[in-house]
């Protein structure tokens, strides 16, 4: 712009003035603005995704949550009978008069991520009078700006059954020595926290035990998957279903000559948390609350009405110093 | 190019100039701001501190703003963060909380000394907002100003609902304490 007319005087000046009030204004703006700028506030770094799941477990898997370090969890789980089919029904009140399965269970955290447990099962198989040593860890924790989009944590458990040997030497529980008592399970355990509200799971796994029935397979690899959906703050909608990769000659052999029928496990449930306590109200086809025994011998199905109430309630201690 | 335009251009320069001055001059930072919760109860007294919280103040206008992250708060016992975050601060929804507000009388602390002054303004906690009033503690030394108080905040006024199971072990009137140490 140039002015080089003596006319134009005027105008200057008013746009000089304007221009100096403009100044003003972008100066007092400007410093308020600035006050919000300077506190860019920091979460803690590499902030992990807390409360995947609220529990250790859904129904009848594991999830990739820990207890803290000193902390201890008593849980105890339990099944009831059929609900409906042939062994449910009004006469053993809806399958309250009979329990498939207890398991009484003690989790220690060695770490935040590192946790050791020891449990007693009834055992709803042939095997029965469990004594299970488990371990969890989680080594990978999802994080908040999910550089890292999932937790992943290894469950690695072993299970020895204290019966008395049976004489029928088909069944399952017909030991010959000690190790045949004995069986392993392995699980990767994969989760994702998708919002406050979803969490998912997939859990590869892979069972062996020792000794099994005749003519059924000592090695299983099986696939488990599960949810949580929170409905309020406190309840939570939590399932899960498991389908174990049987052999089809196995399978066949153990249904036609044996009479033996598999299924895979279906669990569906409310979890409550109190702030410490959490209970489990669920319903599930399976038998069996151990890893070891629901995975492979499931015989129960839902569409025979074999399906049972089940719950469990799950108690945190602190025993950390301070 | 004329006189005027360099006029122009000359007026520029100083109101820039003073802007950026009055800028640095006028906004202190706390970069050193900590906040400390207690909740008092029958069965337990909870304490968390935050030591990641952020405040800044114009010591012209009075203008003073703080800033904290939830998940910041560190407990003792990590079930407490967890449900800290999870049950009653409702972290994912509302990440932080944060203040803004006037001091009044700023114009005191140009001065070394010691001064109580009273900060009035808008809290936000749990997506709440709820207008507070409390005395702060001044202490003014060649140019850095510490600042602390403490107040208490009602839950049930931020929406904070604890169940009965638990009302035993968490106080209805929380007790929150702030420390900044402000610079340049």
């Amino acid at each position: 712009m140039r002015y080089t007319n003596n006319n134009d005087t005027n105008l200057l000046q008013m746009r000089n003035i304007l221009f100096i009030i403009l100044c003003f204004v972008w100066v007092t703006t400007s410093a308020q603005e600035d006050l919000e700028k300077l506190i860019a506030v920091e979460g803690p770094k590499n902030e992990k995704v807390t409360a995947t799941f609220k529990s250790g477990n859904l129904i009848n898997l594991k999830t990739t949550e820990t207890i803290h370090r000193h902390e201890m969890d008593f849980r105890v789980d339990h099944r009831f009978g059929d609900i409906a089919g042939s062994a449910g029904g009004a006469k053993n009140f809806f399958g309250l008069d009979n329990s498939t399965d207890i398991r009484i269970g003690f989790d220690y955290g060695l770490l935040d991520n590192l946790n050791i447990a020891i449990a007693r099962a009834k055992g709803a198989t042939e095997v029965r009078q469990l004594y299970e040593g488990n371990i969890k860890y989680r080594f990978i924790e999802q994080t908040v700006d999910n550089r890292i989009p999932v937790s992943i944590a290894f469950f690695g458990s072993t299970t020895v059954s204290a019966m008395g040997a049976a004489e029928d030497k088909q069944s399952a529980a017909s030991f010959t020595g000690f190790s045949d008592r004995l069986s392993y399970v392995t699980q990767l355990i994969i989760a994702r926290k998708f919002s406050s509200n979803l969490s998912l799971t997939v859990v590869p796994s892979y069972l062996h035990r020792n000794y099994t029935a005749y003519n059924d397979q000592n090695d299983l690899f099986a696939l488990g998957i599960g949810g949580r959906a929170k409905i309020s703050n406190r309840i939570a909608l939590v399932a899960d279903y498991i389908f174990p990769f049987r052999k089809s000659s196995n399978k066949k052999y153990r249904e036609e000559v044996s009479g033996q029928r598999y299924y895979n496990a279906l669990g569906v449930g409310l979890e409550m948390d109190t702030g410490g306590h959490i209970f489990h109200l669920n319903f599930t086809n399976a038998t069996a609350i151990q890893e070891s025994q629901f995975i492979s011998e499931t015989n129960s199905s839902w569409g025979k009405g074999q399906f049972r109430w089940g719950f469990s309630i799950a108690r945190r201690f602190n025993f950390s110093k301070k | 190019m004329n006189k005027i335009n360099i006029y122009s251009i000359f007026f520029f320069m100083i109101f820039g100039g003073i802007a950026a001055f009055a800028q640095k001059t006028s906004s202190l930072v706390s970069k050193e701001t900590s906040i400390t919760f207690y909740s008092n109860a029958p069965l337990e007294d909870i304490e968390a501190k935050s030591t990641l919280a952020a405040s800044a103040m114009n010591i012209k206008t009075g203008d003073i703003i703080f800033r904290v992250k939830n998940t910041s708060f560190q407990f003792d016992k990590k079930l407490m963060q967890e449900h800290f975050n999870e049950n009653y601060m409702e972290s994912d929804k509302y990440p932080s909380a944060e203040f803004k507000g006037k001091i009044e009388g700023v114009e005191k602390l140009v001065h070394d000394g010691n001064y109580t002054l009273n900060v009035k303004g808008n809290l936000q906690v749990h997506g709440v907002t709820k207008i507070y009033t409390t005395a702060v503690i001044f202490n003014v030394k060649s140019g850095i100003i510490k600042a602390n108080t403490s107040f208490q905040i009602r839950l049930a006024d931020h929406r904070i609902t604890i169940p009965s199971i638990v009302g035993k072990k968490i106080a209805e009137v929380v007790k929150i304490s702030v420390d900044a140490l402000y610079k340049q």
